[in-house]
């Protein structure tokens, strides 16, 4: 309730503020204020995400910003939806009756981001998300939900699935796979995805755990008497964290692995290098230092922190759009129709469109590893 | 099924175990101040929280441990871990007074009621946690490991290591030190009469004030223990943890039967030891269902917990 009144706060000082630039003598070259939005969680215990992807967003326009300084200024309004559907059909709303509010950056959950669909359709507002990765908002199969107003720059977990089980197998005589899922629907959607790829006899086992789980012993007993020697997780990384250590520390040996729930700079901050030496990841995304350093250097400088998980693909949505504030859009119907025709290039340097449904054209996996106590990109999984 | 879990019983066992010795002494500061005071204190949860960051601290900003230092050993081991232990206890138990100062002294002194400090409570314990989360930016934690987590030996075909080992000696002790400070000791026989008869010990000259602030410290002290070992055991904190371990350790409290002593520590032993036989035969996903269902199909036959009866002998 306090965050959707913060909400409408901050509509009615972008109102406000539209309202004094409106009396303002038309001859007066004014710079033209543009105003998108984030959604994501902010607050709760999936702030860090929603944090790390707003300041990505944040430091895409501050850099519009200073380059377009006296042509035009962006403005950025945050719905805190914690990553709960719940809470992002409470603040969905406000954004889409916004209406100075002509694009979206989020939801970063797929959650929240069915959720808030059936409002951003009505009020036709464009959705660029760096994270909702469930596939079924964008698959003609189940609907294809997100259309028209959804797309994303994010791989999906219908690729992210094998590629995790062929690099966590990479290289193992005779594996026993042993999958741990979180519970929450990025997780056990990442192990429907992997499932029908695995070979027969290769699978040791499936649990499925909530992410409040501090204790993993009875999940290890598992895993030994199934005796596997890969271990997956689908999950997220201060579980994945807690969880491979207690698992090594029972004397465990065999692989690690996890998705792009696992791939935060902050996971190797969270237990000693040696448990961690050797961790493989998956995900769609590269970190901007491996991008380059200089890149997050900047960054950081500008944002007084490091970048986070979905910082590459924040920038790359935000700059979806401000490449068509660039081109004179300002309405919601421009922006749409500019967002699906857009075509450019992602912080890798990689082609950026979007398919009919909203999906990234193209797209690859990456694999990393974990090594002394760094993650290292390994190349494209192949 | 029933096989590998025989294979597993040991392994499961001692995990349980030293789970249940983090329970308890939790518990214990619910269950004290309920026994003076029929309140639950519930921001007792968020100081474990700051006993873990207390701990976490020591270790990392004290003795300079990263993630890829070199473990301790010998006596400068014994140091760190003494030092974490003391530093935590202190920092709960000076917490958990303040707390009772700030937010419940007043309202007790007014004669408010049990929904107001109930709902002082529950503010206390946002604002620690929302404090909390916004000193560490929502991220979780982690402290470096400072003691390697060797095996010292078998029992049966168990692993026992060290970090469960040193948690279920040191709790015992702990509970056996404070178990001689409520029967044996002049403060401990005040808490008793305060917690059987408030008035009627006021009458007797027992300064109401006092032991209520004694009560405080010490629940704080053995809460702040339970913070130090679960990050020996888990090396990590976050600012909800104290949300996650605080209905556990409540939910403990209730089933041994709250206000009592023995309750909090059969109900955390029991706890920690169904949670984890539970999650090992049904799956984790289960575990907070079946724990849930017991607690409930206890209540239904001995309403006052398991150790209920027993309250007015044993009450702290």
């Amino acid at each position: 309730m306090k965050k959707r009144g913060l909400i409408s706060v901050a509509a009615a000082a972008a109102l406000a503020a539209a309202s004094l630039v409106a009396y303002a003598p038309a001859s007066n070259a004014a710079a033209k204020t543009i105003t998108l939005a984030f959604q994501g969680p902010l607050t709760g215990e999936e702030a860090q995400v929603g944090q790390d992807e707003l300041a990505g967003m944040l430091y895409a326009v501050k850099l519009f910003n200073a380059k377009n300084k006296g042509k035009y200024v962006v403005k950025v309004v945050r719905a805190d939806d914690q990553g709960d559907p719940a809470q992002a059909a409470k603040v969905a709303p406000g954004i889409a009756s916004n209406k100075k509010v002509i694009g979206l950056v989020g939801a970063a959950y797929s959650g929240a981001t069915i959720a808030s669909l059936p409002f951003y359709k009505q009020r036709n507002l464009a959705m660029v998300s760096p994270s909702a990765t469930r596939v079924s908002i964008t698959d003609p199969a189940a609907g294809a939900i997100g259309f028209p107003v959804f797309h994303r720059v994010v791989v999906t977990d219908k690729v992210q699935g094998p590629s995790l089980f062929k690099l966590a197998t990479k290289g193992v005589s005779s594996p026993k796979v042993f999958v741990v899922d979180d519970q929450s629907a990025y997780g056990v959607g990442l192990v429907d995805y992997m499932k029908p790829g695995i070979p027969a006899g290769q699978s040791a086992g499936f649990d499925s755990v909530s992410d409040k789980t501090t204790d993993w012993s009875a999940t290890i007993a598992k895993v030994k008497t199934a005796g596997a020697n890969v271990v997956i997780y689908t999950g997220y990384f201060p579980q994945a964290a807690v969880f491979f250590k207690q698992l090594r520390d029972s004397g465990y040996t065999g692989v690690l692995a996890g998705g792009d729930g696992v791939l935060s700079p902050s996971f190797v901050t969270l237990a000693p290098a040696s448990v961690l030496e050797g961790v493989r990841l998956t995900a769609g995304t590269v970190p901007l230092a491996d991008i380059s350093d200089k890149l997050e250097a900047d960054f950081q400088k500008k944002m007084g922190k490091a970048s986070g998980v979905y910082a590459a693909e924040s920038i790359d949505a935000t700059n979806i759009f401000l490449s068509c504030v660039s081109k004179g859009v300002s309405t919601r119907a421009a922006m749409l129709k500019c967002v699906k025709k857009f075509k450019g290039k992602s912080l890798t340097g990689a082609n950026l469109s979007f398919d009919k449904n909203g999906d990234v054209a193209g797209g690859v996996m990456n694999g990393f590893e974990v090594k002394a106590g760094k993650i290292v990109f390994t190349g494209p999984v192949k | 099924m029933f096989g590998n879990f025989l294979d597993q019983f040991w392994s499961l066992t001692f995990g349980g175990l030293s789970l249940g010795f983090i329970y308890i002494l939790i518990a214990l500061g619910y269950t004290m101040v309920y026994g003076v005071l029929r309140m639950i204190n519930f921001a007792n949860s968020e100081v474990f929280m700051v006993g873990t960051f207390a701990t976490i601290i020591i270790i990392r900003d004290v003795f300079k441990f990263t993630q890829t230092s070199e473990y301790a050993t010998g006596p400068r081991l014994w140091l760190i871990l003494g030092t974490a232990l003391i530093a935590s206890m202190l920092v709960s138990g000076i917490l958990s007074v303040l707390i009772e100062l700030v937010a419940y002294r007043r309202l007790r002194r007014m004669n408010s009621g049990i929904l107001a400090p109930l709902i002082s409570a529950i503010g206390v314990s946002m604002v620690l946690a929302e404090s909390m989360r916004i000193m560490t930016d929502s991220r979780p934690v982690a402290s470096p490991r400072a003691m390697e987590k060797s095996f010292i030996g078998k029992f049966f075909d168990a692993d026992i290591r060290l970090d469960n080992t040193i948690i279920i000696v040191a709790a015992i002790i702990l509970l056996a030190i404070l178990m001689a400070f409520v029967n044996k000791t002049r403060l401990g026989k005040a808490i008793r009469a305060v917690s059987m008869n408030g008035n009627a010990a006021k009458l007797m000259g027992i300064n109401i004030d006092g032991v209520v602030s004694i009560t405080f410290l010490v629940g704080g002290l053995m809460t702040g223990a339970a913070g130090f070992f679960y990050v020996l055991k888990y090396e990590n904190s976050s600012f909800s943890i104290g949300f996650e371990l605080g209905i556990a350790a409540f939910t403990a409290a209730i089933l041994g039967g709250i206000g009592n002593i023995k309750g909090a520590f059969y109900g955390g032993l029991v706890l920690g030891l169904l949670e984890t036989y539970a999650s090992f035969f049904l799956g984790t996903q289960w575990k907070a269902v079946t724990v849930f269902v017991i607690l409930v199909l206890v209540l239904y036959t001995r309403p006052n917990g398991l150790f209920g009866e027993a309250m007015t002998q044993s009450r702290a």
